[in-house]
C-alpha cells in the first residue's frame, strides 16, 4: 500500500515501542488520552480515511486511537501494526498535545481473533468507545462487547436496516453487556430533534403537538434511515401507533385519529424540511441547501407566529464523532425510536 | 398550581431543564458590562439553540438611541468580545429580538411603555408573561429601579408566570448596607426569585470543586483535619485598577474580590456533602461554612490579615506607576490592593486547619486556585532523616489553565535512595479540547430555567459582609499596618511572616 499509517512496529513491542516514541519526543509534547477508540473496518483503505478522521478529532478530544483493517474471508493468518502520534500546538507557552495512534492490519485468524489482538493494548482504565464500521454478523459474541463502553455505528451505510437493527438489539439485551448504543445517524439527528423540541417549548404550541394531523418531511438521498429514526422519535414522544406501511406510512395518535407522513427525497441536508400540521397551526422547519443553520417558524389561528434561527452542525463525520464523544450519556430514546417504526424497516 | 405541561419533545434531549420563554430586560444596556459580556453570552447561546424560543431582549437605558443603533453598536461589540465567530444571518436573526428603550430609571412613564412592549412580545412572540430582570448598573440605582418596577406592578408576575431579577455585584459595602439593598430587593421581588450573580461561580472549574469533591471517593474521605494542614486560596492578577480607580478606591481589594468570589471559593472547598443538589441544599452548606468562620475582630485582624498597596515597579519588563500615581486615586489613598489573611472555620471538619485567603494586583503573573496541603507522613522510615518530604498538595485552578494537579514523591531511578517531588497533572484545555462557555453563558440560562444554585442567597452575602465588616472596622481604628510592596512582587514581607507563623510559605504560582 502506498499510505504508511506510522512505523512499523511488532505487534508484541507495541507498548515498548510507544514509549521510546514518546521518550524521544521530548518534553515540549504532552499525552493526553481521555478514551481508546477503536475503529473496525474490512475495506481496504481504511486505514488512511480513519488516519484523517483521528487527525480531524484529536486535538478536540484526546484518546489512544486503535485503528483495525481486517480481512476475516483471508485465508491464513497474518498481523500488522504502526503506531503513530497526532500532535496539537495547545496555549502559548508552544507545548503540544499529542493522542497516540496504533494501527492494525489483520487477515484471516488473526481478524477473526479480535480481543486477543487487539483489546490487549488498550489504555488501560479508560473506557472503549468502540467504532464499528461493518456490518454487524450473527451470532452476537457476548464476549466481545463485555469491554465495549460505548459502541459507534451508522445505520445510514447499512444496506439490510432490518436485520442490522434486530442485532442491535440483540446487542443491547446482552446480559453481561453495558455497552451504550450510540448510532451515528440518532447523533446526525439530533439538532433537528432539538430544534423541534423548541418550538414546542412555547406553550402555546405545546397543546397543537397533540393535534398533529399529517408530517411532511424532506430527506436527502441515503438518508431514509435518518427519516425514519427522526418519524420513531416523534412517533413514540407522541404515542403514535403505525397504522399503515405503505412507503408514506400512517399512523394512529393517542385518540385515534390518522396521521399521514409525506416522506421526500430532496436535494441538501440529510433532513432539510419538516411541516408538521395540525387542525389549527403549522410548525416548518427548513434548511437551505448550502445554509448551516435551522430555520423554525410557527403559525396558526391559535397560536403566536415565532421564528428563531439556531446553528446547524456541518453533517461531515468529525462534527457528529465530536458531537457525540462530547455528549456522552445513554440514548434512552434510541430503541425506542427503532421499535416504533419497526415495520418501516426493509 | 396545576403542575406545568411537559413538553414530550425535550426528554432524552438535554440534561438540564429548559429555559422557558421570557423578556429580559438589562437596565444599565448601554454600559460595559450590556456590550461585554451580557449580549456575547446571549448570541453564543442563540447560536447553540440553547436560549428559550421568542426569548425578547429589552435594553432599557437614559441615552437617546433607536433600537436600530442599539443593534448596530452590540454587533459590534458582540463580534469583538464573543467567544465564537459572529455568523451575520444568525445575528440579523438574534438581534430582531433585541429591543431598545430610552427612558430615565426614575420616570414613571418609561416603565409604562416598558410594560405595553412586554405585553406586546407576549402577544407576538410569545413571551409567555415571563419576565427576567438584569439589573446591570450601580447599586445606587437599584432603589429607584426597583421602586418602579414595584409600582408599576412589573414586578409581580400574572398567575402560570414568574418574574425574576438578577443583581450584579458589589451587594452592598457593607452588612448594613446589604441588609438595605436586599430588604429593598425583598419587598419587591421574594427570595425565591432573587438571583444574585457572583461570576466565578458560574466558572466551570468552580462548577467542578463539588464534581471532584463528591464524585471522587478518594477525595472525601482525606477531606479533613486529620488529613490536611492548610488550605491556600489565591486570587491575583498582574493588572492595575485600569480605569476602575473611582470604584475601586472606595471599595479596596477585601470588598472587591475576598467578600465575594474568595469566601465563595473557601465555601465550595469547606463545605459538608449537601443532601442534595438543589439550589438551597447546596447555599445552606455553604452558609454553615460561613457562619463557622472565626470572627476577626480588634488586635486580632492586625495578627491575621496583612494588607498593602502596591508601589511602582515592573511587570514583565515594563515599568508600571504605583496604585497612589494610577488616574483617579487619591495621593494619599490608604486602600488595600493587596490582602493576605488567615482563617479559622470552627467546626469539627475543619478545627485546626489554617486556611490562608489572598488577593492581589500588580502581581508578577496573574491566576486564581484553590492549594489543599496534606499533612506530612509520619517521620519514620523514608521520612526518618528529618529533613522533611514535601507534603501532598492538591492544586485547583480556577483560571487560567484550568485543571487540577497532585504533587506526591516519587524515587528517583537509581541505585541510591533518593526522593524527589514529581506533579500529576490535569489540564481541562488538554482533554477537553473544546472551548468551555462563558460564566455568564451558564448564568443566564440557569436564571431563565429557575436554578439558582449558581448564585448567592441573601443569608451567604450577609454572613460573608459580616465576617468582612470585622475587618473593615478594625482597619478604620489605624492606618500605620497598611504595608507596601512594589509592583511584580509576590506581596510585602508582613504577608510572608503571617504564613510563617503557622509554618506555612505562600505557594509560588
Amino acid at each position: 500500500m502506498s499510505f504508511i499509517p506510522g512505523i512499523p512496529v511488532p505487534i508484541g513491542g507495541i507498548e515498548k515501542a510507544l514509549g521510546k516514541l514518546w521518550e524521544e519526543s521530548g518534553e515540549s509534547k504532552t499525552r493526553a488520552s481521555l478514551i481508546n477508540l477503536a475503529i473496525y473496518n474490512e475495506k481496504p483503505g481504511s486505514l488512511e480515511r480513519n488516519t484523517e478522521t483521528i487527525r480531524g478529532i484529536a486535538g478536540e478530544h484526546a484518546m489512544r486511537a486503535i485503528l483495525i483493517e481486517a480481512d476475516p474471508k483471508a485465508e491464513g493468518s497474518s498481523a500488522d501494526a504502526w503506531i503513530t502520534m497526532h500532535c496539537y500546538l495547545r496555549g502559548a507557552k508552544g507545548g503540544s498535545v499529542c493522542s497516540e495512534q496504533i494501527c492494525f492490519q489483520l487477515a484471516g485468524l488473526a481478524a477473526r481473533s479480535l480481543q486477543s489482538v487487539v483489546f490487549s493494548h488498550l489504555d488501560s482504565d479508560l473506557p472503549l468507545v468502540l467504532w464499528w464500521q461493518a456490518d454487524f454478523r450473527p451470532p452476537i459474541d457476548g464476549k466481545l462487547w463485555r469491554w465495549v463502553d460505548r459502541l459507534l455505528f451508522d445505520s445510514r451505510h447499512w444496506k439490510n436496516p432490518k436485520e442490522q437493527f434486530g442485532l442491535i438489539r440483540q446487542i443491547a439485551g446482552l446480559a453481561e453487556a453495558r455497552t451504550v448504543l450510540c448510532d451515528l445517524n440518532w447523533a446526525r439527528s439530533l439538532p433537528v430533534r432539538q430544534a423541534l423540541a423548541a418550538i414546542f417549548d412555547i406553550p402555546g404550541n405545546l397543546s397543537e403537538l397533540q393535534l398533529l394531523r399529517k408530517l411532511e418531511l424532506d430527506y436527502a438521498h441515503g438518508s431514509r434511515t435518518t427519516a425514519l429514526l427522526l418519524l420513531g422519535w416523534l412517533a413514540d414522544r407522541l404515542g403514535w401507533s403505525l397504522s399503515n406501511t405503505s412507503a408514506n406510512p400512517e399512523f394512529r395518535d393517542a385518540h385515534g385519529d390518522i396521521v399521514s407522513v409525506e416522506l421526500k427525497e430532496a436535494e441538501g441536508a440529510s433532513i432539510s424540511r419538516m411541516n408538521l400540521i395540525s387542525e389549527n397551526a403549522e410548525f416548518h422547519l427548513l434548511r437551505e441547501s448550502g445554509s448551516d443553520l435551522y430555520v423554525t417558524t410557527a403559525q396558526g389561528t391559535s397560536i403566536a407566529p415565532t421564528s428563531r434561527m439556531v446553528c446547524a452542525p456541518r453533517e461531515e463525520t468529525r462534527e457528529i464523532l465530536l458531537a457525540e464523544l462530547s455528549r456522552g450519556g445513554r440514548h434512552p430514546l434510541y430503541l425506542r425510536a427503532v421499535t416504533a417504526v419497526q415495520a418501516l424497516w426493509v | 398550581m396545576p403542575s406545568p405541561i411537559v413538553n414530550p419533545l425535550r426528554e432524552g434531549i438535554a440534561n438540564r431543564i429548559s429555559p422557558e420563554p421570557c423578556t429580559l430586560v438589562i437596565f444599565g444596556a448601554t454600559g460595559d458590562l450590556t456590550h461585554r459580556k451580557l449580549i456575547p453570552a446571549l448570541y453564543n447561546l442563540a447560536a447553540e439553540g440553547a436560549l428559550p424560543p421568542a426569548l425578547t431582549i429589552i435594553g432599557f437605558a437614559r441615552r437617546e438611541k433607536t433600537s436600530e443603533q442599539f443593534r448596530k453598536e452590540l454587533e459590534e461589540s458582540t463580534r469583538k468580545f464573543s467567544r465564537t465567530p459572529l455568523n451575520e444571518e444568525l445575528w440579523a436573526q438574534f438581534a430582531s429580538s433585541i429591543i431598545y428603550h430610552q427612558s430615565p430609571f426614575d420616570q414613571a412613564e418609561g416603565y409604562t411603555t416598558l410594560a405595553k412592549q412586554m405585553d406586546e412580545a407576549d402577544h407576538n412572540r410569545g413571551t409567555a408573561g415571563n419576565r427576567l430582570y438584569y439589573l446591570a448598573v450601580a447599586p445606587d440605582q437599584f432603589p429607584v429601579i426597583l421602586s418602579h418596577l414595584r409600582e408599576s406592578g412589573l414586578s409581580t408576575a400574572n398567575p402560570g408566570s414568574w418574574a425574576r431579577v438578577i443583581v450584579e455585584k458589589p451587594f452592598g459595602k457593607d452588612l448594613k448596607s446589604a441588609q438595605l439593598l436586599n430588604t429593598l430587593v425583598s419587598e419587591v421581588f421574594p427570595e425565591c426569585d432573587t438571583y444574585r450573580i457572583d461570576h466565578y461561580l458560574g466558572k466551570e472549574t468552580a462548577q467542578n470543586i463539588m464534581v471532584m469533591r463528591f464524585a471522587n471517593s478518594i477525595f472525601e474521605s482525606l477531606w479533613d483535619s486529620n488529613h490536611i494542614s492548610h488550605v491556600q486560596i489565591t486570587a491575583v492578577e498582574p493588572l492595575g485598577v485600569e480605569g476602575r480607580a473611582g470604584y475601586y478606591d472606595t471599595s479596596g481589594a477585601m470588598r472587591d474580590m475576598i467578600q465575594n468570589h474568595l469566601l465563595q471559593l473557601l465555601t465550595l472547598t469547606a463545605m459538608e456533602p449537601p443532601t442534595s443538589l438543589s439550589a438551597d441544599a447546596i447555599r445552606d452548606e455553604k452558609v454553615k461554612v460561613l457562619r463557622s468562620l472565626r470572627p476577626l475582630r480588634g488586635d486580632d485582624v492586625f495578627n491575621h490579615v496583612v494588607r498593602a498597596q502596591y508601589t511602582a515597579g515592573l511587570i514583565n519588563g515594563q515599568p508600571v506607576p504605583g496604585y497612589r500615581e494610577a488616574d483617579g486615586v487619591p495621593k494619599d489613598s490608604t486602600t488595600e490592593t493587596f490582602v493576605a489573611l488567615q482563617v479559622n472555620i470552627d467546626n469539627w471538619r475543619w478545627a485546626g486547619v489554617p486556611f490562608f485567603i489572598r488577593t492581589a494586583k500588580r502581581m508578577p503573573k496573574g491566576g486564581t486556585e484553590i492549594a489543599i496541603t496534606f499533612k506530612s507522613v509520619p517521620p519514620v522510615l523514608f521520612n526518618r532523616s528529618g529533613e522533611g518530604l514535601d507534603e501532598n498538595v492538591l492544586v485547583i485552578r480556577i483560571q487560567p489553565d484550568e485543571g487540577i494537579s497532585l504533587r506526591m514523591s516519587a524515587k528517583m531511578p537509581g541505585s541510591s535512595l533518593r526522593i524527589e517531588p514529581v506533579k500529576m497533572d490535569f489540564h481541562y484545555g488538554t482533554s477537553f479540547g473544546k472551548a468551555t462557555p462563558e460564566a455568564y453563558e451558564r448564568l443566564l440560562l440557569d436564571a431563565m430555567s429557575g436554578d439558582a444554585t449558581l448564585f448567592a442567597r441573601r443569608d451567604e452575602v450577609e454572613e460573608a459582609w459580616a465576617f468582612v465588616d470585622g475587618i473593615e472596622e478594625a482597619w478604620k481604628t489605624r492606618s500605620d499596618d497598611l504595608a507596601f510592596h512594589t509592583a511584580g512582587s509576590w506581596g510585602p514581607a508582613e504577608a510572608a511572616e503571617l504564613a510563617a507563623r503557622h509554618g506555612v510559605t505562600w505557594r509560588r504560582m
